[in-house]
């Protein structure tokens, strides 16, 4: 038996196992946090070049974040939409912006959009157990409200 | 005897008329006096002047890291009214500037509910990004800077007078005594009119041989041009009179002081007149009144005479005279001293520049009027004094305009067929820049030329979209289909309206069958419609009314190659749903309107809609990437577009529309071309629509972050084999490993035909290797 025949059958045996456990993809379930494996190759297209966690336009960003959130707490709705909404334009995957926006919308008497905004949060904090707890029970209050309204 | 009495009783009689007639005249001058003074009291409670509103961009944010576009920023700072100065900037406007900083004294800051008072800032370059920003005058580094928005256009009544409204507390009192020292010493010495005054100027004028000096008061020039006609009659005298003299009787100096400083005409900016201290004061010197120095005051105040005889712009000699004249005025009444008088007639007439006062973004200023009148008249509009604050970006404006005034002349030159000698008859163009998460328009040009055409092609402009409405037929499969599944690529006849229709493709494709990825990057037309036919019209026609079109689109299977019209600001925002996790945003324009004291009137914030998954968007900006990368947009990689971006041409029938739409996480932008009237412009959307993208794309780094998506929950990467099925083994770049598909398709376990696992696929040549080796 030629060693192209023996390759070929060692890969027909490991075949048995390989079946088993690899003919269905890896299924990431819609609860699991979004994945974010490293690229195969740089200069893909596909490459999830997410922003650097303290990237200068993610740093802008937090700031206006953190500016938004306490105009919110002040009462001045309209003037922290404005900024989490230039935060949003700067670093647009930051869950908690929308977070804030939802929370602003609820203010403003719109759960329809509060509750958009929600599910963005949801999606973007995913992986952030604390936070999740915040966007769920947000979302309590977003279903409540609706109903009201 | 008789003579006598006879004469005392004529005397008497006319002693009797004639106390009847002063009687009589003062009655009918108190009673016009009366009259004239309702007139007045009217017009003084009433609203004094029609304030145009002004149209504002947005802010410009900078922060360090920021990657910036020096030339359209420091443009931007120009038209802000920061003028160049050889000093360190110590006064709000100033600027100086050297190849790696800019040291900037930043005016106020007033946007709706928010107030900064101006101070100095280093902005410090590093080849093209900002530095650093540090405040000079704590010496603290910033984290994030707001300059001011732009002024972009004024809504005008008949009159078309620009004004800014300032209170007596405003003004400093130099400007006040050099308004005094140039036009009236004894203002606060008369009662409305001066004889001492109107005696010395009808001597000068008698000995000069002409009018050389006039004897109105301030507050008979007032009455003249505030209630009265221009011209020159002794009746219109003895009423400006009467006017001058009843308006000192109901009002105090102030009231009559503060009317006239926002009153007087002082300039001429095109077709618009500058009316009032607070106007011009920002006209000439790019400040606010209370900012002016004694010179600027000097000079101000020596415009009343003969605005344009003295401006400072066009007669800086005389402008100069005139100044030094009322300098010297005020050091002889002592309102300021032999030193001040010295310093300011040695300093330096530096006015801010003038730019002839033109619409910016007049197509975007259209767009926005529409909306605004939904809100508020157009007397409202002229008159109210509005400050309206919108979305533009000016600079992003500025990229647009320049790229496709750029683009299309380029194109004129490759393909001369292209020219037309008549203005209206040229090759058009129009961009939208949209922040997709959203919904910001940055940007819009909606032509050429303004000037030529006001038709707006982005907002009502009905074209085809072509190929560029692929992405619609394809992420209606999703549900069915992924992008590795096959289509059919092989030339098939369909029955259109009892005809047979066999769509063609634009280049040959060798291969029959072709993944969807594959079909969307290369734009082939045999496998769109092979798809639409597979997902249904109906289905398609269901999402583009999802997707908000709103122009008829009907189940045909030309649908399915774009064959309807669309407007492009509505595929323009169709596209940020892939570029915004499944979300349309609602395209935004204004952002706030406040009134002339600062109170808000109106706030408009982003509103968004979901119409498809996050998982679908990620798949589409996927596959949308690959027609960049390896698709029928692949020359943008020659076009020094490095970062990733997604995107899709379209090209109508007969080459009659040209377009491309491309994205990144941060920013969207669409761009047409084509002539109004439909002909031919010979050239795909690649090769007439494209380079102006990337040229517009290039020009504005600061919203390039060059991140990409974030792969959202709903979404699996999976293998797709060594040689992917039938994938064809092209050099082109579009060979992959890897696909996405929907979690749930793949739970589904593999609804799609194609491919087979890579490994299983691998297996099976394997054993028939093995096979044939026995």
């Amino acid at each position: 038996m030629s060693f192209k025949v023996f390759e070929g059958l060692l890969i027909l045996a490991l075949s048995g196992l390989a079946l088993s456990g690899c003919s269905a993809p890896v299924v990431i379930p819609s609860s699991a946090p979004p994945e974010s494996r490293p690229l195969p190759s740089q200069g893909t297209e596909e490459a999830p070049r997410t922003p650097t966690p303290l990237s200068p336009r993610v740093l802008a960003s937090l700031q206006l974040t953190d500016q938004g959130r306490m105009l919110l707490e002040r009462g001045r709705t309209d003037d922290a939409i404005s900024l989490l909404e230039r935060a949003v334009s700067l670093y647009p995957t930051n869950g908690e912006n929308y977070y804030y926006l939802a929370e602003a919308c609820l203010l403003k008497g719109n759960p329809a959009q509060a509750g958009e905004f929600n599910r963005l949060a949801g999606m973007y904090l995913e992986r952030e157990p604390l936070w999740m707890e915040k966007v769920l029970e947000q979302r309590k209050r977003i279903e409540a409200d609706s109903k009201r309204g | 005897m008789k003579d006598g009495r006879s004469t005392t009783i004529s005397w008497m009689r006319l002693i009797a008329w004639s106390t009847l007639f002063v009687v009589l005249i003062s009655v009918g001058l108190l009673v016009y006096c009366r009259y004239l003074s309702t007139q007045i009291e009217k017009r003084f409670s009433a609203r004094r002047w029609s304030i145009p509103s002004r149209v504002f961009s947005d802010t410009t944010l900078l922060y360090p890291g920021q990657r910036t576009n020096r030339v359209l920023l420091y443009e931007a700072l120009r038209r802000l009214g920061y003028r160049e100065v050889t000093h360190e900037p110590d006064h709000k406007g100033e600027m100086q500037t050297s190849s790696s900083r800019a040291d900037i004294f930043l005016h106020d800051l007033q946007i709706l509910s928010r107030k900064r008072e101006g101070f100095p800032v280093r902005i410090r370059f590093w080849q093209d990004e900002i530095a650093s920003i540090t405040r000079l005058d704590h010496r603290e580094s910033l984290a994030i800077l707001e300059l001011e928005p732009e002024e972009m256009t004024l809504f005008f009544g008949p009159e078309r007078e620009r004004r800014q409204l300032v209170s007596l507390d405003q003004v400093p009192k130099h400007l006040i005594f050099a308004i005094l020292a140039a036009e009236d010493s004894r203002f606060y010495q008369h009662h409305g009119f001066d004889p001492k005054g109107m005696l010395r100027a009808l001597y000068t004028n008698v000995r000069r041989g002409g009018i050389r000096q006039g004897g109105s008061t301030i507050t008979q020039q007032l009455a003249k041009s505030y209630f009265l006609t221009p011209r020159r009659t002794l009746l219109r005298k003895a009423k400006e009179l009467l006017m001058s003299v009843t308006m000192e009787v109901m009002y105090d100096k102030g009231d009559i002081l503060e009317v006239y400083l926002n009153e007087i005409y002082l300039g001429q900016d095109g077709s618009v007149s500058i009316n009032g201290v607070g106007e011009a004061s920002c006209f000439y010197f790019g400040k606010p009144v209370a900012e002016l120095s004694v010179a600027e005051a000097a000079v101000i105040a020596g415009l009343i005479k003969g605005p344009n005889h003295y401006s400072p712009y066009t007669e800086k000699k005389r402008c100069r005279d005139r100044r030094n004249a009322v300098l010297r005025a005020m050091n002889k009444h002592g309102w300021i001293s032999g030193q001040a008088l010295q310093t300011a007639l040695t300093s330096p007439i530096d006015t801010v520049g003038v730019t002839a006062y033109r619409k910016r973004a007049p197509y975007f200023v259209d767009h926005l009027s529409k909306q605004l009148t939904t809100l508020y008249s157009s007397k409202a509009l002229s008159s109210l004094g509005l400050a309206i604050y919108t979305t533009l970006d000016t600079q992003v404006q500025m990229a647009a305009e320049r790229a496709l005034s750029k683009g299309l002349a380029r194109l004129e030159t490759l393909h001369p067929a292209l020219e037309r000698a008549a203005a209206e008859e040229k090759l058009q163009g129009a961009v939208v820049v949209i922040q997709p998460k959203t919904g910001y328009i940055l940007a819009m040009v909606g032509g050429r030329d303004y000037s030529v055409s006001q038709f707006n092609r982005i907002t009502q402009a009905r074209r085809q979209p072509g190929s560029a409405f692929k992405p619609f037929v394809f992420v209606s499969g999703l549900d069915a289909f992924t992008p590795a599944s096959m289509l059919s690529n092989e030339p098939k006849s369909y029955e259109v309206d009892g005809k047979a229709w066999q769509p063609q493709n634009y280049e040959p494709i060798g291969e029959d069958h072709l993944p969807l990825r594959y079909a969307l990057a290369k734009s082939v037309n045999r496998a769109t419609v092979d798809l639409a036919v597979r997902v249904g019209l109906d289905h398609i026609v269901s999402t583009a009314e999802a997707f908000n079109f709103t122009t008829p689109v009907k189940p045909l299977l030309s649908l399915s190659l774009g064959a309807f019209e669309v407007i492009p600001l509505e595929l323009a925002r169709a596209y940020c749903a892939f570029a915004a996790d499944g979300v349309l945003p609602y395209p935004l324009c204004l952002k706030g309107v406040s009134d002339e004291n600062g109170q808000i009137l109106e706030r408009r914030h982003m509103t968004i809609e979901r119409v498809i998954s996050p998982a679908k968007a990620f798949i589409m900006s996927s596959m949308l990437r690959s027609a960049v990368t390896c698709g029928t947009a692949r020359s943008l990689n020659d076009m020094g577009v490095f970062f990733p971006v997604a995107g899709k041409t379209g090209t109508t029938n007969d080459f009659r529309d040209a377009w491309f739409i491309g994205y990144t996480p941060d920013i969207l932008a669409l761009v047409w071309v084509g002539f109004d009237n439909g002909q031919s412009i010979h050239v795909p959307g690649s090769a007439a629509a494209l380079p102006i993208w990337a040229e517009l794309i290039n020009a504005i780094p600061q919203h390039i972050s060059g991140d990409w998506f974030q792969m959202p929950p709903g979404v699996v990467r999976n293998s797709i084999g060594f040689q992917g099925g039938a994938w064809p083994l092209r050099s082109d770049g579009c060979k992959r490993t890897e696909e996405f598909f929907l979690a749930d398709q793949v739970l589904e376990n593999e609804r799609f035909p194609h491919p087979r696992s890579g490994l299983l696929n691998r297996i099976v040549e394997e054993f028939k290797g093995v096979i044939q080796s026995f």
